[in-house]
């Protein structure tokens, strides 16, 4: 039985266990969930299949649990020996008070203490190992995932929410560890990640609704010209957009006539990006933690790998809306797990 | 089943859809298509979703990453890195194609298979059972009469998990949905708005108006799997309960 851990020591900000999401379980009413950025969760989990040497056709460490944590400001201590990952919002972290970098590898022996503190860019960051954590002893995974989902956690089935004190529990692959702490290869991250993290401007691309299509050309670019600020409302379910006032102060100009929007009264399933215009005419785009069924207007989806940029931002930052054709979407996303050998 | 008009196709744009007699089949992510057939509730119309629902998983199921089926509208998420959007829009197609035969239902089929549910209905707890019957004109019997004489449909699952939108509510009960929900509904609330009824399988917030409780449980787990009561595709009727009923069975359920 593994009773490897890190313990919470302290904290401040939030943390939840991530992986790839619960997929299959939409049709019950459970939310897909899973990591908010991609590209930081997949890197985490590729440094380390890179410093264990796990093979590409090993496609299982590709997908693992990892940690996320939102805003940092949190500590964990180690009571085994283990190799941990770093990837995504730059929380200066520290091993004992020595300061580490991000998107590495490290080796954490035990009773080493790992700080993270508030990033000053960015939101969320991912903190990995080999086999992922669970934060219950020999936790199976809840319907093919291990995603824990704000709103479903008092059902119980994904263990408890982290907190100081909670353990989260990993597998120790101690032969392993005989490799040197700092591989070659594990520690030759691109410096692009945190360039892109210190952006405080997006264009979103996103892929028309059928709805958007009938609006007039004046409705469209009404909507493509906005530049919207991310309300402070916004979380891992839903981005709240709020247009600038001097934008709207022509209040009879509707993005959505009241013609189209009677036309979409009942609930239908909804998906991961869709941009929902309700009544307010303030669009929310649908994140990871999104309910599977929806009400609103739904004026297009932006693309998956556009959302994963878009979960690092914060509220006061700015986003705008610009068009692509499906097959590009598609082509992207495709081209974006091919680098993870997904 | 109306046919959609030429006119209604002729405004439709022709990049990204594609019509089969009586829906559209629109790509809305990298991963996933969905279809729409007529914004209405409409059994027969939910009953050609369900079937085709059906034919999806089992004859495109390598490629199907899971289906989800609402009043009007089927959402298939698919395994982009096996097919691409334009090839499994035309195998959906073709598969349309091939079953063109509607489901006919007939009365029977309406008493077959109807999961019954107790509820207490209540005024004792100030929920919404006196305002509702004071809006509709009628008195808090007579609502209770209305909403327990019905055969509902579950057409959805979603929301929360294993909450199931039912319909159709008869005309005299229905409400738009509370301006402001509230923000904690009880586990059990027997709820409605609009034309549509539902059961909070658990305490969460709800925007619906509340006109009772049940002691039955909305879904069961065992061996990892999730058993929701209500099923889409399945009939709902509903049944009064006395308080001291309402308290036997749950403490019955519980022991």
């Amino acid at each position: 039985m593994s009773q490897h851990y890190l313990e919470i020591i302290n904290i401040n900000g939030q943390a939840s266990i991530q992986d790839l999401g619960r997929l299959n379980a939409q049709h019950l009413g459970f939310s897909a969930s899973g990591a908010a950025d991609e590209f930081a969760f997949l890197t985490a989990n590729q440094l380390i299949a890179d410093y264990h040497s796990i093979t590409e056709s090993d496609q299982r460490q590709r997908n693992c649990a990892a940690i996320e944590i939102t805003l940092g400001q949190i500590s964990f201590r180690a009571n085994a020996t283990c190799v941990i990952a770093i990837t995504g919002a730059n929380c200066k972290a520290k091993i004992n008070d020595i300061a580490i970098k991000n998107w590495r590898c490290y080796q954490l022996k035990t009773n080493d203490m790992i700080t993270f503190a508030m990033p000053e860019h960015g939101l969320h960051s991912y903190l990995a190992v080999a086999g992922g954590f669970t934060c219950q002893v020999e936790q199976q995974p809840w319907l093919g995932s291990f995603a824990q989902t704000q709103n479903e956690m008092a059902l119980g089935f994904t263990g408890t929410p982290l907190i100081t004190s909670s353990k989260l529990y990993f597998s120790a692959p101690a032969s392993n560890l005989t490799r040197p702490v700092v591989p070659v290869k594990a520690n030759k991250p691109t410096s692009s990640p945190t360039r892109f993290y210190a952006r405080h401007r997006l264009t979103l691309r996103l892929m028309p609704s059928v709805l958007f299509l009938q609006m007039s050309i004046e409705q469209q670019q009404r909507f493509l010209a906005r530049e919207y600020i991310i309300s402070a409302d916004s979380n891992r379910m839903g981005y709240r957009l709020q247009s600038k006032p001097e934008q709207v102060r022509l209040f009879d100009q509707k993005i959505l006539a009241e013609s189209l929007r009677c036309r979409c009264l009942l609930s239908m399933p909804v998906t991961y990006g869709m941009i929902q215009l309700p009544a307010n005419e303030q669009p929310i785009i649908l994140m990871k933690e999104r309910q599977t069924m929806g009400g609103y207007p739904v004026l297009g989806s932006v693309m998956q790998t556009d959302l994963f940029r878009l979960s690092q931002m914060r509220p006061g930052e700015k986003v705008n809306f610009t068009l692509i054709n499906h097959q590009q979407a598609q082509q992207q996303l495709h081209a974006f797990y091919r680098k993870f050998s997904l | 089943m109306q046919k959609i008009s030429p006119n209604r196709m002729a405004n439709k744009p022709k990049n990204n859809t594609y019509f089969q007699a009586n829906f559209s089949l629109d790509i809305v992510a990298e991963n996933a298509l969905l279809l729409s057939w007529q914004s209405k509730i409409s059994i027969a119309q939910h009953n050609e979703i369900i079937t085709l629902q059906t034919l999806i998983e089992q004859q495109l199921g390598t490629y199907v990453i899971e289906t989800v089926a609402s009043y009007h509208c089927l959402m298939i998420y698919f395994r982009h890195q096996m097919i691409t959007s334009t090839e499994i829009t035309e195998q959906i197609k073709q598969l349309a194609k091939r079953h063109q035969q509607p489901v006919q239902l007939t009365d029977n089929n309406l008493s077959v298979d109807c999961i019954k549910i107790p509820v207490y209905y209540d005024i004792e707890q100030q929920w919404d059972l006196a305002e509702v019957a004071h809006r509709c004109n009628m008195s808090n019997d007579e609502v209770i009469k209305q909403h327990s004489s019905t055969i509902y449909r579950g057409f959805a699952l979603g929301f929360t998990p294993g909450f199931c939108y039912l319909a159709s509510l008869p005309d005299m009960l229905h409400l738009s949905r509370k301006s402001s929900p509230r923000t904690q509904v009880p586990k059990g609330a027997v709820a409605i708005a609009e034309q549509q009824t539902a059961v909070y399988p658990n305490q969460s917030p709800g925007g619906w108006h509340i006109i009772g409780q049940t002691p039955l449980p909305m879904y069961n787990t065992s061996n990892g799997q999730f058993n929701a009561t209500i099923n889409v595709g399945q009939n709902v009727e509903f049944y009064a309960i006395s308080k001291a009923e309402f308290i036997a069975m749950q403490q019955g359920l519980s022991a």
